[in-house]
């Protein structure tokens, strides 16, 4: 009796680990999946302010019509790869897009009167703090997968996910530059000024 | 001025991180045991007034059964708890009390520097994962410094000194709010509370029962034996002062180089962090007096000195000689902790 008693318990306390753990991996993939969404909100933030920059620096500038047109391009070839799922083809329209701020911040540079302009001093700023929240996003994302990963496969942990495959054995994609070809595409990609 | 060369390197942050918290970790449970000690103590201390007859290990084994039910211990506990819970309801009020400050948010922010500190708090939020905006302060005053309070959505807050805002970069003014970002991503103040009040409270009891002793052995001097714990709560009287103030000490710093440590997490970036401590300290050491004296104008500066980035007193030459007493690890050794040296050359 006493016997059936500590085995009881010993089931029970197993049983309240395994719901923790399982509790914990749900929680990790959650903060995943919100991460994730922070991202879209940042790219979609971003596109937003770049529209209005663009619209504002035309004023002082006359040749942004065309990087104007590459922004939109891209953001709608980036739509275009989110709707059929082509996680890679997105990355790589919207880092395009990240390429031509870098670009506008250093037309800016070569304008010494403009660059003493208040209102392009707060536009600098404005692409400088859009730029850092998408990259901090995407920190915070692929740290999101890096914890749930280093959870995953650690001992205890990994047979409880075998037990429970199909709601705790996800694989995420970091976020960041997918092949070589692509690297070398945004590594020559110029701002046509 | 000695010149100093700084030389930027790498650091593991989720190692010191991991071994700073086993530090905390160790210090609290410290501070508990010493608490639930003091406790047990008194309990005894009752029992042995109520029945004469026991010896000390008899009135032990007695409590530890539950015959003798350990009021004391547990009243202290929940002295704790209500003094901590008031403490940390009025806290975020007297935090900034004494200066001149002035909210930022982006519809109050004034110019494009305002503005950018807003910024750079909102993107360390993102880094962070932080469900909620802190409160962003801007202290009108010509020192560079920064401080953090809070851990929840409606406590937290940052704040920092318009010379810090002026005299520092993008890259550093956002790698200082990174550090006070952190300070309020891993809850410092409730730690910091916690470890203040019960330290005071500790005191308080030593003080009971060192009165007790001293004053209750004269009274029945004819024929009754006096406490035998008399000799261990003369030595806690003047003994645990020193080590409950080590222990805090001990634990801020450990707490310091987490925050630095958050700060590189926050913005994978170790240098700027580094340049602004500098800056810093540089920055102090030439306006030594004129700090001093602006700091000394500022009213209720003690309630601030151990949340601020830099500690204020260790420009001083008199209190410098104590580093062993003070809040914040030497700039040095935070840099040395993010894995970058400098090196002082004689001119």
């Amino acid at each position: 009796m006493k016997m059936l008693a500590w085995i009881a318990g010993v089931i029970l306390l197993m049983g309240m680990y395994v719901v923790t753990i399982y509790n914990k991996l749900i929680g990790l993939i959650e903060a995943i999946n919100n991460n994730k969404k922070q991202i879209d909100i940042q790219l979609d933030r971003r596109f937003k302010v770049f529209q209005s920059l663009i619209e504002v620096v035309k004023k002082y500038m006359d040749y942004e019509q065309t990087t104007l047109k590459d922004v939109v391009a891209l953001r709608g070839q980036a739509q275009a790869a989110q709707s059929s799922g082509d996680e890679a083809g997105r990355m790589a329209a919207e880092n395009g897009i990240s390429k031509i701020a870098t670009g506008l911040n250093l037309v800016f540079e070569q304008y010494p009167d403009l660059k003493a302009n208040q209102n392009v001093m707060q536009l600098q700023e404005e692409i400088v703090n859009t730029e850092n929240k998408l990259t901090f996003a995407k920190q915070s994302f692929n740290d999101s997968i890096e914890r749930f990963n280093a959870t995953k496969k650690s001992f205890f942990e990994s047979l409880i996910v075998s037990f429970f495959t199909s709601k705790l054995d996800k694989s995420f994609e970091y976020w960041g530059f997918s092949s070589e070809q692509e690297t070398k595409d945004k590594e020559n990609y110029s701002v046509k000024l | 001025m000695g010149g100093a060369k700084f030389t930027p390197g790498s650091v593991d942050w989720r190692a010191v991180l991991k071994e700073n918290s086993r530090k905390t970790l160790s210090v609290m449970v410290t501070f508990v045991l010493i608490y639930t000690a003091l406790g047990v103590m008194t309990d005894i201390t009752i029992a042995l007034g109520l029945y004469p007859q026991l010896t000390i290990k008899q009135a032990f084994q007695l409590l530890l059964q539950l015959q003798i039910f350990p009021y004391a211990t547990l009243s202290m506990f929940v002295v704790a708890l209500i003094a901590l819970l008031i403490t940390i309801k009025l806290h975020d009020k007297i935090m900034l009390m004494g200066t001149d400050y002035f909210e930022v948010t982006p519809e109050t922010a004034r110019d494009i520097d305002e503005k950018q500190l807003y910024n750079v708090v909102e993107e360390m939020k993102v880094s962070a994962g932080l469900r909620f905006m802190p409160r962003i302060y801007l202290i009108e005053a010509n020192y560079m410094n920064a401080l953090a309070s809070g851990f929840s959505e409606k406590s937290a807050m940052v704040a920092i000194t318009r010379g810090l805002m002026t005299k520092l970069n993008r890259a550093e003014l956002q790698a200082v709010m990174a550090h006070e970002l952190s300070h309020v991503r891993h809850q410092d103040i409730k730690l910091t509370l916690m470890v203040g009040v019960l330290s005071n409270l500790m005191l308080m009891v030593v003080d009971i029962l060192f009165y007790n002793a001293i004053f209750g052995q004269n009274q029945n001097s004819d024929g009754g034996r006096g406490n035998p714990l008399t000799m261990i709560i003369i030595l806690l009287r003047y003994g645990l002062p020193l080590v409950t103030v080590l222990l805090m000490l001990y634990l801020s710093r450990t707490r310091e180089y987490m925050a630095d440590m958050g700060a590189v997490e926050l913005m994978r970036d170790n240098e700027s962090l580094a340049k602004a401590l500098l800056k810093i300290q540089e920055d102090h050491e030439c306006h030594v007096d004129e700090y001093h004296e602006e700091y000394g104008r500022t009213r209720h500066e003690e309630f601030r000195n151990a949340a601020y980035i830099f500690e204020p007193s260790s420009f001083d030459p008199v209190k410098s000689i104590m580093t062993l007493l003070s809040t914040h690890p030497s700039v040095e050794d935070r840099l040395k902790a993010m894995g970058c040296h400098i090196e002082h050359s004689s001119d």
